[in-house]
């Protein structure tokens, strides 16, 4: 009965995820295209958080090598878009190798600080080497991408490409974190020394994390370089990556499904929040602290609190 | 490259080094006193020079009472923050990370209040004293500068003597290191954390009512300023008011020698790569200190 249930919820959610754009606007796709960028790109960021308890602040590096990647190879060199995903990834990778292996040793608050100094780092770069990507000025008249001769121009095609991709890389992660390594993972956040002795190798184990979230970063940068064909430094900030590490912090860290409410709450409620006028930043920033100081397992860890308060108030 | 060009990156290095001290010493206090790194350290500097410019301007009110009045923000903020935010999550038992994403998330909600206020302009102090330069070896140095770093060294020189020589200093770090035992012993561990929090903040104001008239400041400088002055905390080793001083220094100058060499926009990468390369390099010294608390 239960599984029935379940499936019935599931069966509906996804005829509501396919009709959708039928009858939403395309202000509103768009922003659930940004939702679906969001959550691959914050997936990479979550699972450092739930599995490892690793605060990463320097994924919108990342999501700039990506997107960066993807305007040189397709703009500069005229390869195929496929290229560009590919030198993306494997450039993110190889960075993520290098620069993990060394940081990856700190812990804590010192971790954290060092990836926020990455991102500011990777910030100033991407403004530096103009001959890479056009500085200030951006790069301009990215291609859309294209599957087989079929074009995705449109927001409505963009958001039937984007939400699968999220689905399946989500479906992945859960795998992981089902799996062994995801039960090495927890071991190492949660009883570290006991750990090691069990034969964890943790280092090696977190810089591979690291890699699969900057693998993540990139292509969400990518597919947001191909949706908005033009790009520029504002959009690798340190504030971005500040944005995509609260996705699994509003979420609730440790679960892989709820980074998709994560980030819709990063695209949504800032949108909402736009009617109050300039002061709607402010009011964001106060939302994010309220879910850090009340909701410290995040929305899911709140939503399943109040589920439980009325089973048992119903009982 | 000339002698005087040299001299000159020396001596703005050497200011520079004071601003980030300044910070990084707020940093440390708060670190000393609650075991958390308060990312929001530079918003207390932005908040301080914010609040005198406004008291300046359009209040209209005399210098010396405008930079009290952002000084007593600066303070105001920290006791506010701890009161509404820390202590409850303290009671909560949150973890370190917690800790971070409250104070991340702190510094990007005032540094959009400060843009709501503000807006993007960049606001500019007069001079303490008056104004002026003086000339050292063909390079110049503002009257400015020296403000700042006496006041830096009186600030070094007296938490030095809060801490060691005052009760309440003492109070403040057995309450920090060891809040059951403190509290065993008749000390207010939860005011003390507060206290924490007054001076932390008070510090970043001064800092920023400081660099104000050097530097134009602005809504979204906080964070910058906040990963300086950690790498400067970083660098003397945290839990010592001098070493900020020391490292300070030391980042301000390798980052102005450095921009003689390499164009002036990798004047933040040098400084914030040798920060995460000596986190790496002397991680012993740094948890083996932290470790040792309570154990």
């Amino acid at each position: 009965m239960n599984k029935l249930r379940r499936s019935l919820l599931l069966l509906l959610l996804v005829l509501a995820w396919a009709l959708a754009p039928l009858l939403l606007s395309r202000h509103l796709i768009d922003l659930f295209v940004f939702a679906g960028l969001f959550t691959i790109g914050g997936l990479g960021v979550g699972l450092l958080l739930g599995q490892c308890g690793i605060v990463n602040l320097a994924q919108a590096l990342f999501y700039g090598i990506g997107a960066y990647s993807s305007a040189y190879v397709t703009v500069q060199l005229g390869l195929p878009s496929l290229t560009g995903f590919l030198a993306g990834m494997l450039a993110s990778a190889l960075i993520a190798i290098a620069v993990g292996w060394p940081v990856l040793r700190l812990t804590g608050f010192f971790l954290a600080l060092a990836t926020l100094a990455l991102s500011l780092i990777g910030n100033v770069l991407f403004f530096e080497w103009d001959w890479l990507t056009g500085g200030t000025l951006g790069i301009g008249g990215i291609p859309k991408l294209s599957i087989f001769g079929f074009a995705f121009d449109t927001p409505e095609r963009v958001y039937y490409l984007v939400w699968p991709i999220a689905i399946l890389v989500l479906l992945l992660a859960d795998n992981l974190v089902r799996g062994r390594p995801g039960l090495a993972m927890r071991a190492m956040r949660d009883a570290a020394p006991a750990a090691e002795v069990l034969g964890v190798d943790m280092h090696r184990l977190k810089t591979a994390m690291f890699v699969i979230c900057a693998m993540l970063g990139s292509l969400a940068g990518s597919l947001f370089a191909h949706y908005v064909s033009y790009i520029s430094v504002q959009s690798f900030t340190v504030e971005r990556s500040i944005a995509f590490l609260l996705i699994p912090v509003v979420a609730g860290s440790a679960s892989v499904w709820g980074i998709i409410a994560g980030a819709l709450f990063v695209t949504f409620i800032p949108e909402l929040l736009s009617g109050f006028g300039d002061i709607h930043q402010v009011l964001f920033g106060l939302a994010l602290v309220l879910v850090v100081t009340l909701l410290p397992d995040g929305l899911i860890g709140g939503a399943d609190r109040l589920a439980q308060l009325l089973k048992r108030r119903m009982a | 490259m000339s002698a005087s060009l040299v001299m000159q990156a020396i001596l703005s290095g050497i200011t520079n080094g004071f601003v980030y001290a300044l910070i990084g010493i707020g940093l440390a206090v708060i670190f000393k006193g609650t075991q958390i790194i308060n990312a929001m350290q530079g918003e207390f500097a932005v908040i301080g020079a914010m609040v005198t410019v406004f008291a300046l301007e359009p209040a209209g009110l005399p210098y010396g009472l405008s930079i009290l009045l952002g000084v007593i923000s600066g303070a105001a903020a920290g006791v506010i923050i701890d009161r509404l935010f820390v202590q409850p999550m303290m009671r909560q038992r949150a973890g370190e990370e917690s800790f971070l994403l409250l104070t991340i998330g702190l510094a990007v909600t005032l540094s959009a209040a400060v843009l709501y206020l503000a807006g993007r302009n960049s606001y500019l102090l007069p001079s303490w004293g008056e104004e002026g330069v003086i000339e050292i070896l063909d390079a110049f140095l503002q009257i400015q500068a020296l403000w700042l770093i006496g006041t830096a060294i009186i600030v070094v020189v007296g938490l030095r003597l809060f801490y060691g020589r005052t009760l309440l200093g003492l109070s403040m770090m057995a309450a920090s290191m060891d809040p059951d035992g403190a509290a065993t012993n008749g000390i207010n561990v939860r005011r003390m954390r507060s206290l924490t929090f007054l001076l932390g903040g008070t510090i970043g104001a001064i800092a920023g009512i400081l660099v104000a008239p050097l530097v134009a400041v602005n809504y979204h400088m906080g964070i910058a300023l906040t990963l300086k002055g950690f790498a400067a905390a970083i660098l003397g080793g945290l839990s010592n008011p001098l070493g900020a001083v020391l490292g300070g220094v030391t980042l301000g100058l390798l980052e102005s020698l450095a921009v003689v060499g390499f164009p002036s926009g990798y004047k933040d990468v040098i400084a914030l790569a040798m920060m995460i390369v000596i986190m790496i390099v002397m991680p012993n010294g740094l948890l083996g200190r932290v470790g040792r608390i309570g154990g």
